[in-house]
C-alpha cells in the first residue's frame, strides 16, 4: 500500500505542476490550479463509485483501475476475497470428507442439537432407525425413537452408561446406544447393533440355567440313596463304611454348587432392581453371628457391633444369602485363634454392612477378580474347605440389585475388610 | 400448512408449548407402542410376569393423559390459538383419546394373556392372533410415525391397512365358532381368543381415527366420516 501512495502524490504533484504551468501561462495562476484540485477530487470521487459498484457486481476478470491508492485498495480486497474462497474450499472438502467416513460407519450416528432435535445422521442411522433425509431433520429424535428407556436416557442427561433397547420398528434386533457431548450442547448419539452379542449372552444363560436344572435331580437321587446306606449302617460292608461318607460329602458338595448356579441364573435373568420389603438388619446380623459362631466352634471369636438404627428395604431372601456368604467366607479363610467382626453402621448418607476379620488377607493382585464366578486365589486350599467358588459371584449381583457397592480392603497377614454400602434409597427407619 | 408455518410465531413460548404437547403425545405413543409389544408377546410365549407388568404400567398411560389434558386446556384457554395452531391442539386432544383407549385394550391383551396362562390348544389360532397382533403393532408404529412428520401419504396408506386388519380379524372369528362347534369344551378358552382377537382389532380401528386426524390438521379437512376412496381421491398425491 505504501507503493500505491507514493505513486499518488506523484501524480498529485504531476497534475499540481501542469496547472501552475497553465496557471502561469495564461496568467489564472490560482483559477488553473483550483480548477485542476477540483479535477482531480471529481476523478476520485468517480473512482470511488467504480469501486462501489465493483464490490457489489464482483467481476474478477475486469479490476478496473491498477494505478495508486485506488489500484492498491482493488489488489486487497482481491487478496482478501480469494484467501476467503481459498478456506471455503478447504473446509468444504474437509466436510465432504468427513460426511464420506460417516457415511461409511457401520453404527448409527446421530447429531443432536441441545433440544435433542435431528441436526444429522449417517446412512447407518437411516436404515437401522428407518429415519428419512431432509424430512426428518429439525424433528426432535424421541418424536420418531419412541422407546421410553430412550426418552428417559436423553431426559436424565446422564450418559455414563450404554442403554440397551429394542430397535423401534424392528423387534428381533437389540441396540446399544452411547450419547456423548460436543460443541456447543450438542450431543452425538451412536447405535450400534449388539444382537449376536445378546443372543450369544441368553444362549450362555439358558444353557446354565439348563445344566443346573438337570443336575438337580440325579443329584438328588445320588444323595438319597447314599443317605439310606448311611443309616443302614449293618447292611454296608467295613471297607465302604469311609468311602460312602465321601461320596455323600462329594454330592452335597456338587449339591451346594447347583443351588448357588441356579440362583445366579435366576438373579440374572430377573428384573433389575429387587423387591422392597422391610428387612431388620440387626437382628439378622444377630442371626448370622450366632449361627457362624455354631459353625466356627471354639476356632474363632465372632462378634457383632450394631451402630445403626436403619433397617434395608429390599429381598429379605437375598439379603440374608450375601451376608451370610461373606461371613462364611471370612470363617474360612481365618486360621484358629482370630477375630471376626460383623458391623452394622451408618456413613454419610448410606448404610454399610462391613465383615472384617484378622485372618490370613488377601494379595493385592486378586481383589479385583475375587468376585468371578469360581475365581480360588488357592485353589488347593479353598476347595478343601468346602467352599463353592460363587459366593462372592452371589453377593456382588445381589448387592447390584439393591443398588450397593462391594467394597473390598485386604492385606497380607493382617486380614480382610468386606463392606456392602447400601444407598439412602434403600433406608428404611425401624422406629417402628 | 407446512412446518415452516408451525414455526413462524411471535411468542417463542407460545411456540415451546405447541412442539412440547407434541412431543407429550408421541412420547405417550411410545410407551402404548411398548405396552402393546409386551401384551402380545405374554399372550404368545404365556410369560405372565410380563402381562402382570403391563396392567401395572397402565397407570403411566393414564398420567400421560391427564397431563396432556391440562397443557391443551391451558394453551386454549390463555392462548386462544387459531387456524392451523387450533387444529394442532384439537388434533392432539383427539389423538391422546384414542391412544388412552388403545392402552385400555392393551391392557385386555395382558389380562388375556394372565387368564389363559400356559394352556395350550388351538395352538394355530394363536399362530393367528400372534400375526395379528404384529400386523396392529406396526399399524400403531406407523400411525404414530406419521402423526410425528405429518405426513399425509402415510395416514392414507396406514388407513388402508385396516381393512386387511378387519379380514384377519373375521376370519379368526370364523375359525374360532369351527372350533366351538367342533369341541364345546374348548369355548371358554376360545372366548378368550375371541377377545384378545378383538381388543387388536379395535386397536386398528383407532389407529385409523388418528390417521384421519392427521390429515384433519395437515389438509384442515375433516375427513373422518368420509370413505378412503374419496380421501384419496381428493389428496391422492
Amino acid at each position: 500500500m505504501r507503493n500505491s501512495w507514493v505513486e499518488e502524490f506523484w501524480r498529485l504533484l504531476f497534475v499540481l505542476l501542469l496547472a501552475a504551468i497553465a496557471g502561469l501561462l495564461s496568467g489564472y495562476f490560482l483559477l488553473a490550479v483550483c480548477l485542476a484540485l477540483l479535477a482531480y477530487i471529481a476523478r476520485n470521487l468517480y473512482n470511488l463509485q467504480r469501486l462501489i459498484s465493483w464490490l457489489s457486481q464482483p467481476d474478477r476478470a475486469s479490476v478496473p483501475v491498477h494505478f495508486g491508492i485506488w489500484g492498491g485498495i482493488y489488489a486487497m480486497v482481491e487478496r482478501m476475497r480469494s484467501a476467503h474462497s481459498q478456506r471455503e474450499r478447504r473446509l468444504s472438502d474437509l466436510l465432504g470428507q468427513f460426511q464420506a467416513s460417516a457415511a461409511a460407519l457401520p453404527d448409527a450416528a446421530i447429531a443432536l442439537g441441545p433440544m435433542g432435535d435431528i441436526r444429522w445422521f449417517n446412512d447407518a442411522a437411516q436404515q437401522m432407525l428407518g429415519l428419512r433425509r431432509p424430512l426428518d431433520l429439525g424433528q426432535p429424535l424421541v418424536n420418531l425413537f419412541r422407546t421410553p428407556e430412550l426418552v428417559q436416557y436423553l431426559r436424565a442427561r446422564d450418559f455414563s452408561q450404554a442403554l440397551e433397547v429394542t430397535a423401534p420398528g424392528n423387534r428381533s434386533r437389540k441396540l446399544s446406544i452411547r450419547v456423548t457431548h460436543y460443541g456447543d450442547g450438542q450431543l452425538l448419539l451412536l447405535a450400534q447393533d449388539v444382537t449376536e452379542r445378546y443372543l450369544s449372552e441368553q444362549i450362555r444363560k439358558d444353557f446354565v440355567a439348563n445344566v443346573s436344572h438337570e443336575l438337580r435331580t440325579p443329584l438328588t437321587v445320588i444323595s438319597g440313596f447314599v443317605e439310606n446306606m448311611q443309616i443302614d449302617e449293618a447292611s454296608v460292608p467295613q471297607q465302604w463304611r469311609k468311602p460312602l461318607d465321601l461320596i455323600a460329602d462329594q454330592a452335597e458338595r456338587m449339591r451346594h454348587i447347583v443351588e448357588d448356579l441356579l440362583l445366579l441364573a435366576r438373579l440374572e435373568s430377573a428384573s433389575k432392581e429387587s423387591p422392597r420389603e422391610p428387612i431388620d438388619v440387626s437382628e439378622l446380623c444377630r442371626g448370622i453371628t450366632r449361627e457362624a459362631q455354631a459353625l466356627a466352634g471354639e476356632r474363632l471369636q465372632i462378634e457383632v457391633q450394631i451402630a445403626s438404627d436403619f433397617g434395608l428395604a429390599g429381598d429379605p431372601v437375598q439379603i440374608r444369602s450375601a451376608f451370610t456368604n461373606l461371613v462364611v467366607n471370612a470363617v474360612n479363610h481365618t486360621p484358629a485363634g482370630g477375630h471376626i467382626s460383623l458391623k452394622w453402621r451408618d456413613e454419610g448418607s448410606s448404610s454399610c454392612f462391613e465383615v472384617a476379620d484378622d485372618g490370613e488377607g488377601i494379595a493385592p493382585e486378586h481383589i479385583p477378580r475375587l468376585t468371578e464366578r469360581f475365581y480360588r486365589v488357592d485353589v488347593g486350599r479353598s476347595r478343601e474347605r468346602g467352599g463353592t467358588g460363587l459366593g462372592l459371584a452371589i453377593v456382588k449381583h445381589v448387592l447390584q440389585k439393591h443398588g450397593a457397592a462391594l467394597e473390598i480392603e485386604s492385606a497380607i497377614g493382617e486380614g480382610s475388610r468386606f463392606t456392602c454400602r447400601f444407598p439412602a434409597h434403600r433406608r428404611i427407619s425401624m422406629s417402628a | 400448512m407446512d412446518k415452516s408455518e408451525l414455526l413462524q410465531h411471535y411468542s417463542h413460548q407460545f411456540n415451546n408449548d405447541l412442539e412440547q404437547i407434541r412431543s407429550a403425545v408421541l412420547a405417550m405413543g411410545g410407551l402404548i407402542e411398548q405396552q402393546l409389544e409386551k401384551a402380545i408377546e405374554a399372550l404368545r410365549s404365556a410369560e405372565v410376569e410380563q402381562a402382570e407388568m403391563v396392567v401395572a404400567n397402565d397407570y403411566k398411560v393414564n398420567a400421560f393423559d391427564v397431563d396432556i389434558d391440562e397443557r391443551c386446556t391451558k394453551i386454549l384457554a390463555l392462548r386462544q390459538p387459531t387456524a392451523s395452531d387450533l387444529r394442532l391442539v384439537l388434533t392432539v386432544i383427539k389423538t391422546t383419546a384414542d391412544l388412552e383407549r388403545i392402552g385400555d385394550e392393551a391392557k385386555r391383551v395382558a389380562r388375556m394373556a394372565i387368564r389363559t396362562g400356559s394352556s395350550d390348544p388351538g395352538r394355530n389360532l394363536y399362530l393367528r392372533i400372534e400375526h395379528l397382533g404384529s400386523q396392529v403393532r406396526q399399524m400403531l408404529h406407523r400411525t404414530l410415525d406419521s402423526f410425528a412428520r405429518m405426513d399425509v401419504d402415510e395416514a392414507i396408506e396406514v388407513a388402508h391397512e385396516d381393512r386387511k386388519i378387519d379380514r384377519e380379524y373375521e376370519s379368526i372369528m370364523r375359525q374360532s365358532m369351527t372350533y366351538m362347534m367342533e369341541d364345546p369344551r374348548s369355548i371358554p378358552l376360545l372366548m378368550d381368543i375371541i377377545w384378545s382377537a378383538r381388543a387388536l382389532e379395535r386397536i386398528g380401528d383407532r389407529c385409523c381415527n388418528i390417521c384421519e386426524y392427521v390429515i384433519y390438521f395437515v389438509k384442515g379437512k375433516d375427513v373422518r366420516h368420509t370413505s378412503l376412496e374419496q380421501i384419496q381421491k381428493e389428496f391422492g398425491e
